[in-house]
C-alpha cells in the first residue's frame, strides 16, 4: 500500500508536467501570430434563427458597420473646414489602412449625364410618374414654367436632351440624401450649420474591424487626426464600428488586468494571512495552468477567444485557487499535515466539486448564447487544468512543509460553529427559515427584468454622443431594421419591391421614416416601366404649351421616340452604373429558390410600424434583429431557468452516490435557497434581474454545492470544514465580486449576483452539515 | 451639384470675387461702385439660347435687389411667378403665400452667400475663377473663367458688364447652350416700397 502510494506520488507530477508542457507548446503556437484575441461584441450575440437568405442578408447589413467609418472634420471657416478634410483624406488615402477613402463628391459629369439619360425612366420617382400619368397637363405645364425659372434646380441634362424635364426630376433620385452637400468649388462634401462647417470622410477600413489590430491602428489614427484638427481650433466627429471595437477592446484589456491582478493579489494575501508560510503561495499556480488551458480550448474549439470571455473567464482565478485550499485547510486540524494524506482523504470532496461545478458551468453551454457557450467552454476547460494541477503537481511541490496556520481563525470558526450548533438545537431554524422566506419573498416581489440589449453593453458614452452628433448633422442614421425581399426572379422582386416602396413612401410622406433605399428605385418593373410608356404615347395630346414656347414639334417627337426605344436595361447592368453605388449592395443574388434582395432604412422607426408595412405582401419580411434578440433574452430566461433546474438535478444525482437521496438533496436546496435570497436582494437593491444576473444565479448553484459538499463530508471537523468555506468563498468573490466594478453593466450586473450568491451560500453552509455532527462537535 | 440657382450663383459670384479680390485697384472700384445702394430695382429680359432653337427662350419681369433684405423676382412674361431670395433659401410665390423650395440646397447655400456678400461678409469663391475686368467705371466688362473642377464642367466662360449698375450677365455653358440676362434700365433707391418690405417680411 505505501510503496503503491509512493509510485503514485513520484508518477502523478511526471506525468502532469508533460501534459503542462504539451499544453504550452499549443498554446505558444496557437499565439504565433499574435494573440488570437477578438474584440467583436456582436460575434458573441446569437445569430439569428433563419435559413441561409436571410444570413446573407444580415451578414450584408453588418458589413458597413464593420467597415464603415464616418468621420466629420468641423471648423467655423468653410475654407479650412475643407482644407482640413483634404489633408486628413488624402493621407488617409495613402495610409493603406483604408481600401476606401472618400471624400469628394465625384465629378465626372460627362458618366453622370450619360447614365441619367438611360435610365430616367426607371429613376423617376414615384410623385411625378403620379403626375405624368394622372394630369399629363399639369406635367407639361410645370416643364414650361421650369425652362423659365432662373432658379430652378441645376440640371445635368441640357434641355434639347430632356424637353419633358424626366431627366431633371430622375436626377432627385441620385440625390444624396439629407443634408450633406457638395461644396461647388472643390467638390468636398459639407453639412453647415449655423457658426460651424462639416467636411464629411467616408472611410472604408480594409480588413475586418474586429480583428484585434486593425481597430486599435484605426483609432490611434482617428485621436491623431483628431488632436491636429483641434489644434487648428476646429472638431472632429467620428463614429463607426471599428472605434466601438477599439474602446471595448480597451476597456475589456484594462479590466480584465485590473480584476485579474486585484484578484490574484487578493488570493495571494489570503494565503499568507490565512497558512503564514510562503512557499503556499505556489498553490496560486493552478489559477494560471486555469487560465492556459482555458484560453488554449476557447482558441481550439472557436478559433479564436472574444476579450468578454477573457473579462469574465478572468474570475475562474477565484475558483480555480479553490482546489488546493480543499486540502490546505485540513492543516487546522491535523497537528502534522502532509500534501499527499491530505490531497487523499479530500480527493473525493474535491472530485465532487469539479463535477458539480463542471456541470454548472456546461448548463451555460446549452443557452443559445456564443457568449456563454464561450465562457462555458473556457471555465470548463480551465476548472479541469486546475484541478490536475492541484491533484497531480502541486502535493509533490508542497511535500514535506510544515504548514502552522493561524489558530486565531479556528477559534473564530469554533465559536461560530457552536453558536450554530445551539441555534440548530431548538426552533431557532424554523424561525430563521420562516424570516428568510418572509425577506425573499418581498424582495422578489419588487424584482423587474430587463432585456434592452443596448442598456447592457454599456457603449463608450464619448463615442455614442459622436455617433448622435453625426446623426444629426447628416441626416443619415442606418437601422439595422431592414426587410428582406423575396422573388422568383427579378422581373418579381422589383414589382414586389415596389408594393413596399409604395407603403414605405407614406411612412416617409408623415415622416415615420427618413428614407429609404430599394432596388426598384434603381430599375423599375417591367409593367410599370409600360404605364410610364403608355403616358409618354399620350404626351402629344398635351404638350401645346411647350409648342408655345417656340419648341419645335419634331424634337419633341424625336425625344419621345428616342424615351419609347430606349431598351430596358437589366439589373446587373443597372447595377454596373458607378451611380448605382448605393444600391449596389442591397442586391443578393439569385439560388435555388430565385432571387432576393435588402430594403435598407434610415431613421429610427417603430418596429410594429414597419411589420405593418410588410404585411400583406408576398416575399416581404421584416428583419429586425435587435427587437428580435431582445425578445429572445426574454425567452432565454425562461429556459435559463429549466437549465438550472435541470443543472440541480444532475448535481443530485451525482451527489446521491456519496451523500444518499436525503444528504444530496440537502446540499443541493441550500445553494437554491440562496440563490433565491440573492435574486431578492436584487429586488430590494432595485436593481433589475438581467440575463446576466440569472446566469450568475445559475453558475451559484454550481459553486454553492462546493461548499456544501466542503461542509458535509466534514473532514477535520466542522470548525476546520467551516473555515475551509470561508476561504474559498473570499477567494470566489476576490475574482467574482470585483466585476462589480466593470463598465460593462452586463458584467457588473453579472459580478453583483455572484457576490450576493456568495455570500448567502457561505452563510447557508453550515446547514449542510448532518445535524448530530453539528451536536456533537464542539 | 444638384441645384444650382444660376442667377443668384452668378451675382454672387460677381460680389465675392469683387469684394475679395484685394490688388487691383479697379476690381476693389467696382465692388465698392456696385454696393453701395440699399436698394436696386428695374426690368429684366432672360435670353436662352438653346443650340436645339432658331430662336431664344425669352422671358422677362422686374426685380428688386435689397442689400438687407434679399431679392425679388418677378417673372411676368411667358407666365407670371414670383421668386424671393433671402437667408432662409428660396421662395416661390403660390396661391397660400411664400412657399420655401425644399431639396435646393445648393441654390440656397449660394443665395445665402450672395446675402453674406451684400452685406460685405468676404468669401472665398474668387479662387474658382479667372478673372479679367477691362473698360472704365462706366463701362465694364468683367470675364470670368471657372478654374474648379466642377464648375468648369459646367461653365465655359461668364461675361458680366455693365456701367454704374450691371447691365448684362451672360453665361457660357460647356454644351454649347448660353444664358443671357439683361439688365437695361436699372435704378438705384434708397428705400423699400411698403409692398416690396411686406414681401420680404412673410
Amino acid at each position: 500500500m505505501r510503496t503503491e502510494h509512493a509510485l503514485i506520488e513520484r508518477r502523478l507530477p511526471r506525468l502532469f508536467a508533460v501534459l503542462l508542457l504539451a499544453l504550452l507548446a499549443l498554446t505558444a503556437w496557437q499565439w504565433r501570430n499574435g494573440p488570437p484575441v477578438a474584440a467583436s461584441i456582436l460575434a458573441l450575440l446569437p445569430s439569428g434563427a433563419g435559413d441561409a437568405r436571410l444570413q446573407q442578408a444580415e451578414a450584408r447589413m453588418q458589413e458597413p458597420i464593420q467597415h464603415d467609418l464616418l468621420v466629420l472634420v468641423g471648423h467655423p471657416q468653410r475654407e479650412r473646414a475643407i482644407a482640413l478634410a483634404g489633408e486628413l483624406g488624402s493621407q488617409w488615402r495613402d495610409s493603406g489602412h483604408f481600401g476606401q477613402v472618400r471624400w469628394q463628391l465625384d465629378s465626372d459629369l460627362d458618366a453622370l449625364r450619360q447614365h441619367l439619360r438611360e435610365s430616367r425612366l426607371d429613376l423617376l420617382p414615384a410623385a411625378d410618374r403620379r403626375l405624368l400619368i394622372e394630369r399629363p397637363d399639369a406635367f407639361i405645364e410645370q416643364r414650361a414654367a421650369a425652362l423659365f425659372d432662373p432658379f430652378a434646380s441645376f440640371s445635368l441634362l441640357p434641355p434639347e436632351q430632356d424637353w419633358f424635364g424626366l431627366g431633371a426630376r430622375a436626377q432627385q433620385a441620385l440625390n444624396f440624401g439629407g443634408r450633406v452637400q457638395p461644396d461647388l468649388a472643390s467638390g468636398v462634401l459639407l453639412v453647415a450649420e449655423p457658426g460651424m462647417t462639416w467636411a464629411v470622410l467616408h472611410l472604408r477600413s480594409r480588413g475586418d474591424a474586429f480583428d484585434m489590430q486593425s481597430p486599435l491602428v484605426i483609432a490611434q489614427g482617428i485621436a491623431a487626426a483628431r488632436q491636429g484638427v483641434e489644434a487648428e481650433s476646429g472638431q472632429l466627429l467620428a463614429t463607426g464600428g471599428a472605434l466601438y471595437a477599439a474602446a471595448g477592446q480597451h476597456k475589456a484589456m484594462s479590466e480584465m488586468s485590473l480584476i485579474g491582478g486585484a484578484a490574484s493579489l487578493g488570493t495571494l494575501l489570503l494565503l499568507l494571512i490565512g497558512f503564514r508560510r510562503p512557499r503556499v503561495l505556489l498553490s496560486l499556480l493552478p489559477i494560471g495552468v486555469a487560465l492556459v488551458a482555458g484560453c488554449a480550448a476557447c482558441v481550439l474549439i472557436f478559433r479564436q477567444i472574444n476579450a468578454l470571455t477573457l473579462v469574465l473567464g478572468a474570475s475562474l482565478i477565484g475558483v480555480a485557487a479553490d482546489y488546493p485550499l480543499h486540502y490546505l485547510s485540513k492543516s487546522w486540524g491535523h497537528a502534522e499535515w502532509r500534501s499527499w494524506s491530505a490531497l487523499r482523504s479530500t480527493l473525493p470532496g474535491l472530485s465532487l466539486s469539479l463535477g458539480t461545478n463542471l456541470i454548472g458551468y456546461l448548463a451555460l453551454a446549452f443557452t443559445p448564447f456564443p457568449a456563454l457557450t464561450q465562457i462555458a467552454a473556457f471555465s470548463a476547460a480551465g476548472l479541469i487544468g486546475a484541478y490536475l494541477c492541484s491533484v497531480c503537481l502541486l502535493p509533490a511541490w508542497l511535500n514535506g512543509m510544515q504548514l502552522r496556520p493561524a489558530p486565531r481563525l479556528l477559534a473564530l470558526a469554533t465559536r461560530t460553529i457552536s453558536w450554530h450548533g445551539r441555534l440548530r438545537q431548538g426552533r431557532g431554524t424554523y424561525w430563521l427559515l420562516a424570516l428568510f422566506l418572509a425577506f425573499c419573498a418581498g424582495g422578489i416581489w419588487q424584482l423587474h427584468s430587463q432585456n434592452d440589449l443596448r442598456q447592457w453593453l454599456g457603449k463608450d458614452p464619448a463615442l455614442f454622443a459622436q455617433s448622435q452628433r453625426i446623426v444629426e448633422l447628416t441626416g443619415q442614421q442606418p437601422t439595422s431594421q431592414f426587410f428582406l425581399v423575396r422573388a422568383s426572379d427579378e422581373a418579381q422582386l422589383l414589382q414586389r419591391q415596389q408594393a413596399l416602396g409604395a407603403r414605405l413612401d407614406g411612412l416617409v410622406g408623415n415622416s415615420q421614416l427618413r428614407s429609404y433605399l430599394s432596388l426598384n428605385q434603381l430599375l423599375a418593373p417591367t409593367e410599370q416601366l409600360q404605364a410610364t410608356r403608355a403616358a409618354l404615347r399620350a404626351l402629344p395630346e398635351h404638350w401645346q404649351p411647350l409648342l408655345d414656347l417656340g419648341i419645335p414639334a419634331d424634337a419633341l417627337q424625336a425625344e419621345l421616340q428616342q424615351l419609347l426605344e430606349q431598351p430596358q436595361a437589366n439589373l446587373d447592368q443597372a447595377l454596373a452604373s458607378p451611380q448605382a453605388e448605393p444600391w449596389r449592395a442591397l442586391w443578393l443574388g439569385r439560388d435555388d429558390q430565385g432571387v432576393a434582395a435588402i430594403v435598407s432604412l434610415q431613421g429610427q422607426t417603430d418596429s410594429a410600424v414597419l411589420q405593418g408595412a410588410a404585411n400583406g405582401l408576398d416575399g416581404v419580411q421584416l428583419v429586425d434583429r435587435l427587437g428580435e434578440l431582445n425578445r429572445l433574452f426574454a425567452a432565454t430566461q425562461v429556459s435559463a431557468a429549466e437549465l438550472k433546474l435541470i443543472s440541480c438535478l444532475a448535481i443530485v444525482l451525482l451527489l446521491c452516490i456519496p451523500f444518499g437521496l436525503g444528504g444530496a438533496l440537502r446540499v443541493v436546496c441550500l445553494p437554491l435557497l440562496a440563490a433565491l435570497a440573492s435574486l431578492a436582494c436584487l429586488g430590494w437593491l432595485g436593481q433589475p434581474l438581467t440575463l446576466f444576473s440569472l446566469f450568475g444565479l445559475l453558475l451559484i448553484t454550481a459553486i454553492g454545492v462546493d461548499y456544501a459538499i466542503l461542509m458535509r463530508e466534514n473532514i477535520g471537523g466542522p470548525a476546520v470544514s467551516l473555515l475551509g468555506t470561508l476561504l474559498s468563498a473570499v477567494s470566489s468573490w476576490l475574482s467574482f465580486g470585483l466585476l462589480l466594478i466593470s463598465q460593462t453593466p452586463a458584467i457588473a450586473n453579472f459580478g453583483l449576483a455572484i457576490s450576493l450568491g456568495l455570500m448567502f451560500c457561505f452563510l447557508l453552509s453550515p446547514w449542510a452539515a448532518p445535524r448530530h455532527t453539528a451536536q456533537v462537535q464542539p | 451639384m444638384k441645384a444650382l440657382a444660376r442667377f443668384t450663383l452668378l451675382i454672387g459670384l460677381l460680389l465675392t470675387a469683387l469684394s475679395s479680390q484685394a490688388e487691383p485697384l479697379p476690381l476693389d472700384q467696382l465692388s465698392q461702385q456696385l454696393s453701395q445702394h440699399p436698394v436696386v430695382r428695374g426690368p429684366f429680359v432672360q435670353e436662352k439660347h438653346l443650340r436645339a432653337l432658331p430662336q431664344p427662350l425669352t422671358s422677362s419681369g422686374t426685380f428688386v435687389l435689397a442689400a438687407d433684405a434679399g431679392l425679388l423676382w418677378k417673372l411676368e412674361k411667358p407666365l407670371k411667378q414670383d421668386y424671393r431670395i433671402d437667408a432662409n433659401g428660396i421662395a416661390k410665390r403660390t396661391a397660400d403665400g411664400w412657399q420655401m423650395q425644399p431639396g435646393r440646397d445648393v441654390a440656397a447655400q449660394q443665395s445665402k452667400l450672395f446675402l453674406d456678400v451684400l452685406k460685405g461678409n468676404h468669401s472665398g469663391l474668387a479662387r474658382n475663377f479667372e478673372l479679367q475686368l477691362s473698360g472704365d467705371a462706366k463701362a465694364w466688362t468683367l470675364t470670368m473663367t471657372p478654374t474648379s473642377l466642377l464648375l468648369k464642367q459646367v461653365f465655359s466662360r461668364i461675361d458680366i458688364s455693365g456701367g454704374e449698375l450691371v447691365e448684362r450677365i451672360e453665361l457660357h455653358e460647356v454644351q454649347g447652350d448660353r444664358t443671357l440676362l439683361r439688365m437695361p434700365a436699372s435704378v438705384a433707391g434708397d428705400d423699400l416700397s411698403a409692398e416690396e418690405r411686406s414681401d420680404f417680411a412673410h
